[in-house]
């Protein structure tokens, strides 16, 4: 029971942190494009080196399910993708004032909360001090998530306080997603490669729909490959302080 | 056969290996731009998760050395692409753009077979009692590898011969570096986190700036998503399986 609490407060806090996100915007409702291609270039880099982290605590015998469950979760998402014809989003446009695009943002966003919620769950339940690192990491990386969440919000008139609650509520799936595979997992321990894989095939995708192509677009591929580097390295970084 | 023959030979059949990569793209004829997109894709999944491989591999020799080294590869990849992009390179019949990105998966796929040679040579150190099954591993693991280069290559208009060559060209330093590595595995060892560090930080780099960007211009997001993230997880899974 003491576990699921802890799951609980580290998902909760991972969630909080993309309040963060709304400080670099604080009397500036409109910043330069080029700031959310590099905020969506550092999420993805933490993103990724958080998929290759999960990768880490698969034994060799449960190779293959982890790579059936990371199918499932790539093919999860492209589906409900296509399902709800947010494939080709934009989570950059400061300009759109359609109230259609707000709403798409928002289920694209709760849809990325609830694959990092998978990943706190699987990662709590493989080994809680790891779990307690990937939830860290993920709150990190909710940050820049935050920050382009609440500029598409505050560019549509939405005021600073509420731009950051709206950051929170949208990863609010990530508390109820972490808490749910991590009981699941604790009750059915054959299930921890399939989630751990579904969790990394998740982050993958969402990093290749989602926060490259636009920043590539607004901010040149070197920039951008450079930050993503950098997020990658403040998570190698990270891991070796925290982690040994 | 003595030892250092034996290195020698076994290193030239894993390189032999990289060349099957090539066989799948005799079936690719009609080269469009959706082609084009889909083999950057496939190429960036394989080559990320070659890398998710390495770093675990590196890290667990010496996490700093594997981070200095990676840092070392990203600014090999942006040395490089200033150096190819000032210049009016050729790579057989293409020029310009497509040509510098050929000799970049070239140069890149070969550098990281430097660092596997030194693994290779260091192993067999350890007696060669599992030679075979080391070689036929990394035999194995060197395929897909060829079928990145190919990705990249053939829709540039490479024949299927050239792909083969290429391939097998990028893991000659596997038996050339795998004797002296084998011989002097006390100076070579030491090296290793570093040079697997420097393969990551090239391929992932090169991935990031050329090869993804690209195949995003081309091809409708949802598909190099789907593409990219499944080859990735397949190498992930095969690499995990040998």
């Amino acid at each position: 029971m003491a576990q699921t609490l802890v799951v609980l407060v580290a998902a909760t806090g991972a969630a909080l942190a993309a309040a963060l996100g709304v400080v670099p915007l604080i009397g500036r409702p409109r910043p330069p494009t080029a700031w959310l291609a590099w905020a969506n270039a550092l999420a993805a880099g933490m993103m990724l080196a958080g998929a290759f982290a999960l990768v880490d605590p698969v034994p060799r015998a449960a190779a293959l399910p982890f790579a059936l469950g990371a199918v499932l979760g790539i093919g999860f998402l492209y589906g409900s993708r296509a399902f709800s014809q947010t494939g080709e989003l934009a989570l950059n446009e400061l300009e759109s004032a359609a109230t259609e695009y707000g709403y798409e943002v928002l289920l694209v966003a709760s849809l990325h909360a609830a694959a990092e919620g998978v990943a706190i769950g699987a990662a709590m339940a493989s080994d809680l001090g790891f779990g307690i690192f990937i939830a860290i990491a993920l709150a990190l990386h909710n940050v820049p998530e935050g920050t382009v969440l609440a500029a598409v919000f505050r560019s549509r008139g939405v005021g600073t306080a509420r731009a950051a609650t709206l950051a929170v509520v949208a990863n609010l799936g990530q508390i109820v997603l972490a808490v749910t595979t991590f009981a699941v997992v604790v009750a059915a321990p054959a299930m921890l490669p399939w989630a751990l894989g579904f969790a990394a095939g998740a982050l993958i995708y969402l990093v290749a729909a989602d926060l490259l192509p636009d920043s590539y677009a607004t901010a040149g591929p070197t920039s951008i490959a450079l930050t993503v580097v950098l997020a990658i390295w403040m998570f190698g970084l990270m891991h070796g302080v925290l982690r040994g | 056969m003595s030892a250092t023959a034996y290195v020698f030979y076994y290193g030239m059949i894993t390189a032999a290996a990289t060349a099957l990569g090539a066989i799948p793209f005799a079936l690719v004829r009609n080269v469009s731009p959706r082609v084009v997109s889909s083999s950057n894709a496939i190429a960036s999944g394989l080559m990320l998760g070659a890398c998710f491989g390495l770093v675990a591999e590196g890290t667990e020799l010496g996490a700093w050395q594997t981070g200095l080294g990676a840092t070392a590869g990203v600014a090999f990849i942006l040395v490089a692409q200033r150096l190819l992009a000032s210049s009016d390179v050729g790579f057989g019949d293409v020029r310009g753009a497509g040509a510098r990105k050929m000799i970049m998966i070239v140069v890149v796929m070969t550098v990281h077979s430097i660092a596997e040679g030194v693994a290779i040579g260091a192993s067999f150190a350890g007696g060669l009692t599992l030679a075979t099954v080391i070689t036929v591993a990394i035999a194995v693991h060197n395929v897909p590898e060829g079928l990145a280069i190919s990705a990249v290559l053939r829709p540039q208009g490479a024949s299927v011969a050239a792909c083969a060559w290429w391939s097998f060209f990028s893991s000659l330093p596997q038996p050339l570096v795998a004797v002296p590595a084998f011989l002097f595995v006390d100076a070579f060892a030491p090296t290793l986190p570093y040079g697997i560090g420097f393969a990551a930080g090239a391929m992932v780099f090169m991935v990031l700036v050329e090869l993804l960007p690209e195949a995003y211009e081309d091809g409708h997001r949802g598909t190099v998503s789907l593409l990219m993230s499944l080859s990735l997880i397949a190498m992930v899974a095969f690499q995990r399986l040998l």
